[in-house]
Formats: C-alpha cells, structure tokens, sequence
C-alpha cells in the first residue's frame, strides 16, 4: 500500500475553515459536573462530554468496570491498567471506586450527586433505583438535576430486561439485515454485523443529544429531567432509507456487497486496485456525463489504459449508457494497474466523489488528518510513555475540545474526590477501603 | 397542554440537502427549534426525487417522497433563489434574527455567497455555524467530496465490516449520513451550551469522513500504541470475535467470545435469521442446557479457548438447533434463559413485528399532505418534562414563504408577489404549485 501522504496540494488555499481554539480557553461543556456510572454501553456518551471540558467523574465498582477487561491492550499483556478500549473511551474523566450496594457508597453517591449537573448511567432498568438512588431521590435537593439512563431496550415495554451485547443489538436494530453481500460476491451469505461496537456508538450519540438538549431546558427553565434512552431505538432508527422504504412501498431491502441495500439490484461499485486495496466509487461507472467521461479518459490515457474511451462518439449519454459494460471494464482495468491511493486522488481531483477503502496502516499519519490536528499526544505518566488517540469529528473555534488527561486508573481520584471534596477522613478511607465500600 | 419542548425559541437556517445535514437539522426540530429550510426548486433536494419511496398511487413529484419526508419531519419551507441580490440579502436577514446556521455544501459554498463564518459574525455577532463538509474546511483535502460510502471507506469504518477473504462488506447504507447527522445536530447543540455559558458563538468545522474515524478507537489505538498491522489474517471476522483458525487477537467489538454468530432460523426465509453471544462460560453452560444438553456438546466447549478452537463445528451444530424455530420464538427461549440473543430485524419487522418499538411509539401517525396518513421515527430518547415531538410533516418545496417572509422577515405582500414575478422566490421558467397560488392569495 502506498502512503497516504501523496494528495495534491495544489488547490489547498485556505478557505477561512475552523482553526481549533486556543486551550486557554474553557470548553464547550466547562463548568458541568458529570457523574458516570456506565459500562460499555455509555462510557462514549460520557467522553463526548469530558473532551468538550465537563468535571466527569466515572464512579466504577471496587476493582474497575468489567469492560477494563476488553482487548486488545497494550504490548499485548492483558491487564486491567492496559486495555486499550478501556483509555480509548474514558479520555479526560477522573475515576474513583464506588460500592453502591453498601448504605455508605450510596451515602457518598448522594452526596456527589447533589454537587452533579448531570447523572449518565447504564446499568439494568431499575437498578439505582432499587438502591435508593432514582432520579425522585436525587433530583429532591437538586431540581436542577440531570439523568439519563441509556439502556438495551429503555425503562419500559416487553423487552426492557433482555440481555444484549453489540451483534444483537445489531441485530434487533436492522444493521444486520442491511448489511452482506451479493450472492456472487459470497454464497448463500450471511447478513453482517458490521464491527467495531458502534450500536454502542448509536446509543451513545442519541443520549448526548437528549442531555444537551435538556441541559438546554435548564438554561431556558431552571428545571433538570429524567431522560430514558434506549440503544434498540437508537439503532432501529440508523438505517437510512429502509423504514422509509418499507412504508412507503413495502419492499423490504435486499442486502449488496459494499454498498446500499435496496430492493433491487444495482451495479457493483467497489473494485480492486493493483496492490490488494479496493476503491469504493460510490455510485458506479453509470451516471456519467460526456464531461466526466472525458476526464476519465483523460487521465487514463496518460498510462495508455484508456481504451477507446477518447473517441468523439462517447460524447454522447446516449452511446454512455449503452456502452456502460464496457466503460466499466475500462475503469477496472485501469485500477487494477494503478495503486489504491493513485487512483483515490486521481479521482478525487477530477472531482469524482471516490473513497480509499483504508485501514488504520493507512489512516494513521494522514496528511489532511494532521492539518487538521487530529492526532492527540497522550501522555501517561504512571508509563512514562506517550501515545497517539483519535481527535474530534469537529473543530470547534470558539471552545477547545480536548483529551485533558488518559482514563483514570483504577480508584485514582478516590483520595482526590473521597477526601479533598466530600471530605472523608483518613480512618473513614481505610474502613471504606478495608470493608469494600471503595 | 402540551409539555414544552427544549430547544423553544431557538431558530435554524437549513441550507442543508441530502441526508445527512438534513438529519441533523431534523432532529433540531424534533426538539423544538424552528427550522427554516432554505431550498431552490432547480437545485432540488435529491431525496426529494428518491425513486424508491414514492408510494403506489401517488404523483410523483418533489412532495411525495417518504425518504424526504422522514428526514426532514419538524421544518418549515421557503424557495429563495440566493443567487439574485435580493434573495441573498433576505438569507441574510433571516440569519440575523437566527441563532444557528447548519449546512453541508462542499467547503467553498458558502465563501462563494459571502456567507463564511466572518461574515456570518458580521450579521449575527452570536451565530453558531455548523459546516458539515466530507473532508471539513480545514486541511489540504477540504475540497474532496464525499458521500456516506466514500467517508466510511475512507474512515477506516468499512475496513472493519465483513467476512475474512472476501471483499468488504461494508454497510449497506450511508451509516455516515445517520451519523454525520447525528455530529451536525451533536455539534450545534454544544455550541449552544457554550453560548447559554458565555454569550458568544463559534464556527463548528465538522468532517463527515473524520467522524467515523472518530468511531474505530480501539482499532486506532491497536495501531498507534501495539504496531498491529490492520491488514491481517482473519480479520475482519465476520460476525464472530475470533475467525475460526485465526490468531486470537481481540478484533473490537467488545470482549472475545463464543459463540457469537448468525444463525439460519425457520422457515430460512431471506431474513430468517438470529444471533447468539455467549460472553461467558456461564452463559454458554445455559445455551447447552437450553438446547437439552445434546451429546456433541461435550467438555470439549466448556472453555473459551475450546470453544475458539472448535467453533466451526460449534456453529453448525447450534445451526441445526435454531433451523427447528423461528426467529422471535428462539429469541424469546435464549432470553427466558439469560442468553444474548436477537431476531435479525427487517424493516419490515420493526415496523410490524417489534413489541418492543411499538410499546415505545417508535412510529408516530401524522397525515401527511400528499402522502397521506404517513409514520414517522419518533426519538430514541424520552425526556421527562420537555420531550421531543413529531408535530409537523415536511415543507412542500416554498410552501411557507408567505409566513416566513412576510410575517418574520417583513417582505410586504406586493413585494412578495413581485418576487414570484422575477425569479428570486420561484423559478420564472416553472409552473407554482397550486397550494403555492393558493398561499398568494
């Protein structure tokens, strides 16, 4: 695979985008205290909040959340101080330990609370309830009080207490059954799950945006809420055209390697490049204007790969769209003989709207990726070694998103937060600590 | 009385199209912002012409598509040519008494209208601007275009998706416009909050492509902090953790586990399917049970590594087992059991089929001009005392000029007649729609 550093820079001007904010500034979120009490499930709604500068506090269970024990982790030695998904999604929040299942954690719980802007929690329905700490109890000294439980399935209805992880909430939320392949690609294939534990990422964004939009409330009222969020939901709403599909002419859509599912068949529109990569080309060869066409042929031409596409007679949609097939079979023939990245640029600079089918050996040390100053230096002092994490989607010029500090370590702000903040006192800790409370 | 909604008072100019910017603003509404689409009928919408949703018996045209409809549920209309004098100066009126402007044209757009963060400070000193380019404005690549699968190739996103030695799968739709929407509406209402804070706006620069990259972290990391190749044996591993034969690594979709994988149910229809996790050994113990302990699940599978080491074989054999029921009768056992298990849902079945959606009112009945009685997506999200609400079908294109222009923006009504003369609030080379005459009046 060839770098992904070689795009043209010839028509880079600065157009007056997003420069980041200076540092010093606060971020968009500073000033909330956030409580996080979350699993896998929630642990990203929190970071969205931390890096955009909220006080997050992630009160986990003696020893850590189980979700430190997900790989990979680093150097490859599993340990619950080295799980990488662990650091990817706790950036910027402070950790202490927290038995709530004992009268003084939910004392100490309260207490936090009443100093908390907002409560993110994702455990079973009606379980911090079950221990005394609802929202009617929280929010009774703190009317300002914000929480939101994201859960599988919401607070109420049939399937409230079944039991999930990513693939079946992909599943039930209709990404499987739009994601695959064509027969030809694969026989009698199996719908896909695609990976990377996004129905967790889909929950997470929807809960964000019912917190902003009730922090916005606040603003407005002075009143906090309760907000009941549900990844099925979140999910079953993430498939694009197939629910508008279906009511509105009841087909259901089929799934088609690499690209939308519909209810009918369609060109293929990734192909193969000559080092191993594939080119997805958003729509196929079709749709292409005599201008276009001549572009392509242009450019295939400067390695004798253009055929007889340069021919006056395909300046006409007509010939176009009869000789489709064989207009096709040009461009396959070329990026085979071509690399991934030549034929990505090339194409992106005659303004077709392609994409590179890239890994992380290509994405990370990305050139536009590092104008953008995507790639975060975080340091880990307890390691003495610094390690490169993904930026934000966004640039914001007026309040610094930012990953203050790599996730807590097991009960790290325990001390900090425990006895600097709620003012616990030396021999309470070493009871706490001793009796399994912290 | 109807509960309030959050964002009251809170005013959006739309100059969104497609999906994803649509999306965004959609949900903006859905939360009580009033929205204002600003649209020009010769550079229609493309999910206004989306061939697919226009339902039987219906006309064709750009007010009948149910794609379009869903997706921008909750605005109000107008047609307003920008490119004359006088349309652009009432854009900009309207972003003057506005407090975001969102939008997704590739980065040089609005530069190209005079409508550049600079300059949008100039009219309203607190705007919050919302950019949703493919590649940002920032940055070398700022001018490449982007569509949903282009950015999921490019993110790393599509990489992650699909069976070992076969090309990628993918997703089968433009992930990145749901979510790239989900960033543009993320975007906005954090600006909010800064603004609520501190009084002042900002330009929010959002990268459609970069935000999947921002979905792929321990991938990311795996690469940055372990040096793993990304291109590697086995990966990505379908729906499984680990592809049979394969290195045991961790390949980020939660912990390794066994199994955990799609299975045909009866009567092995196309979408006649269901997956089953076992996270644990525990839970796999409960699978065994629930199947009536058969003999080939033997001490062989108690552990995970065996598991691992014998998941062909595992997989066809619970394959026989979930080919005996259907899919909602399979996923109501593993439940009744404690093991994670789901009905691959189609379209069709969450509409018709899920207890679940419809105990929650996931598809809320509105009528809709020309569609009729019409559902909608209601909010994942339930807020206690201002929820969010489906209260509006879609604008047919222009269809509240009159109230916008006239009653926000103070566009007398001889004024307004005037510009449907000469081509700044409708086309002069197109015929008006009748509820367009009918507003005139």
């Amino acid at each position: 695979m060839t770098s992904a550093n070689n795009g043209n820079q010839q028509d880079s001007a600065d157009i007056g985008g997003a420069r980041p904010a200076d540092l010093s500034l606060p971020g968009a979120l500073d000033g909330l205290r956030v409580l996080e009490v979350c699993d896998e499930k929630g642990q990203f709604c929190g970071k969205l909040m931390a890096d955009n500068g909220a006080d997050l506090i992630k009160i986990e269970p003696p020893g850590g959340e189980a979700c430190r024990n997900f790989g990979p982790f680093m150097d490859d030695v599993p340990h619950r101080e080295r799980s990488l998904s662990f650091w990817h999604y706790n950036t910027s929040k402070r950790g202490i330990t927290l038995n709530l299942e004992t009268p003084q954690g939910q004392d100490v719980f309260k207490r936090l609370a009443a100093t908390a802007d907002i409560v993110l929690e994702s455990r079973k329905p009606g379980y911090l309830e079950s221990l005394g700490l609802g929202y009617a109890t929280l929010s009774a000294d703190n009317p300002g009080l914000i929480m939101c439980s994201l859960t599988p399935y919401g607070q109420t209805g049939p399937w409230r207490d079944y039991v999930s992880s990513d693939i079946t909430q992909m599943a039930g939320g209709g990404q499987m059954a739009s994601s695959g392949y064509d027969e030809i690609d694969v026989p009698n294939p199996p719908p896909i799950a695609p990976g990377g534990g996004n129905s967790w990422h889909i929950g997470a964004h929807y809960a964000y945006i019912g917190i902003m939009a009730a922090l916005y409330y606040r603003f407005l009222s002075g009143e906090g809420q309760y907000i009941d969020a549900s990844i099925h939901e979140a999910c079953a709403l993430t498939t694009e055209g197939a629910i508008a599909i279906y009511l509105s002419t009841g087909d259901v859509v089929q799934r088609h390697t690499g690209r939308h599912a519909a209810p009918d068949m369609s060109p293929a529109i990734q192909f193969p490049t000559g080092d191993g990569g594939w080119l997805n080309t958003t729509r196929s060869g079709t749709n292409l204007t005599p201008a276009r066409l001549k572009l392509l042929a242009e450019w295939f031409d400067q390695s004798g790969m253009a055929d007889d596409l340069a021919d006056e007679r395909y300046q006409d949609p007509a010939v176009i769209a009869e000789e489709n097939d064989h207009i096709v079979q040009v461009m396959k023939n070329f990026f085979m003989n071509s690399t991934l990245e030549d034929a990505f640029h090339g194409g992106q600079q005659r303004d077709f709207p392609w994409g590179a089918i890239r890994s992380m050996d290509e994405i990370v040390g990305d050139a536009h990726l590092t104008d953008r100053e995507f790639f975060k230096e975080v340091e880990h002092p307890e390691l003495g070694r610094t390690f490169t994490y993904p930026g934000p989607a966004a640039l914001f010029n007026g309040s610094p998103w930012r990953i203050s500090r790599r996730a807590p370590l097991i009960g790290e702000h325990n001390s900090e937060i425990l006895q600097g903040e709620l003012g616990l006192t030396n021999s309470q800790m070493l009871l706490y600590a001793e009796g399994g409370v912290i | 009385m109807p509960l309030p909604t959050p964002l009251q008072g809170v005013r959006v100019v739309d100059f969104t199209w497609v999906r994803a910017g649509p999306w965004a603003a959609r949900w903006l509404g859905t939360l009580g912002a009033e929205v204002v689409k600003v649209e020009w009928p010769l550079n229609l919408d493309t999910l206004r012409q989306n061939r697919f949703t226009v339902p039987p018996g219906v006309e064709p045209g750009p007010n009948s598509t149910g794609q379009f409809a869903d997706t921008n549920a909750n605005k109000r209309g107008i047609s307003v040519n920008t490119r004359t004098e006088e349309g652009l100066e009432l854009v900009k009126q309207l972003i003057s008494v506005s407090d975001v402007v969102i939008e997704n044209f590739s980065s040089r757009i609005m530069q190209r209208w005079g409508l550049g963060y600079e300059q949008l400070k100039k009219i309203r000193p607190d705007i919050i601007y919302v950019s949703m380019a493919g590649f940002g404005h920032t940055g070398r690549h700022h001018w490449y275009g982007t569509m949903g699968p282009a950015a999921q190739a490019l993110s790393g996103l599509t990489h992650l998706s699909g069976l070992p030695s076969a090309p990628p799968a993918g997703w089968g739709w433009s992930y990145l416009d749901d979510t790239g929407g989900m960033y543009g509406a993320i975007s906005a209402l954090t600006a909010l909050r800064h603004r609520s804070a501190t009084g002042k706006g900002q330009h929010v620069d959002l990268s459609q492509m970069i935000t999947g990259i921002t979905l792929t972290g321990p991938a990311f990391l795996d690469k940055t902090v372990n040096g793993r190749k990304a291109r590697r044996e086995g990966f990505p591993p379908g729906n499984r953790t680990v592809w049979p034969g394969a290195e045991v690594v961790n390949n980020y979709r939660g912990p390794i586990a066994a199994p955990h994988n799609a299975y045909r149910t009866a009567p092995e229809g196309y979408n006649d399917w269901a997956v089953i996790a076992c996270l644990s050994d525990d839970e796999w113990q409960k699978l065994v049970e629930l199947m009536g302990s058969p003999k080939w699940a033997d001490s062989r599978f108690d552990t995970i590594d065996g598991r691992l080491e014998h998941q062909e074989e595992m997989d066809g054999h619970i394959e026989k087992w979930t080919a005996t029921m259907g899919k909602y009768e399979l996923t109501e056992k593993c439940q009744a059991a404690g093991i994670r298990a789901m009905a691959v849902q189609s379209s069709q079945d969450r509409v018709d089929n899920d207890p679940q959606l419809r105990h929650r009112d996931m598809y809320v009945p509105m009528d809709h001009p020309m569609l009729g009685p019409w559902k909608f997506q209601n909010a994942p999200f339930k807020l206690s005392k201002s929820p969010a609400r489906i209260a509006n079908p879609p604008p047919m294109i222009g269809q509240h000029n009159r109230e916008v222009l006239e009653d926000l923006l103070g566009v007398t009504h001889e004024e307004l007649l005037d510009g449907y003369e000469n081509g700044v609030f409708w086309p002069t080379t197109m015929d008006r729609y009748p509820y367009i005459e009918e507003a005139l009046r």
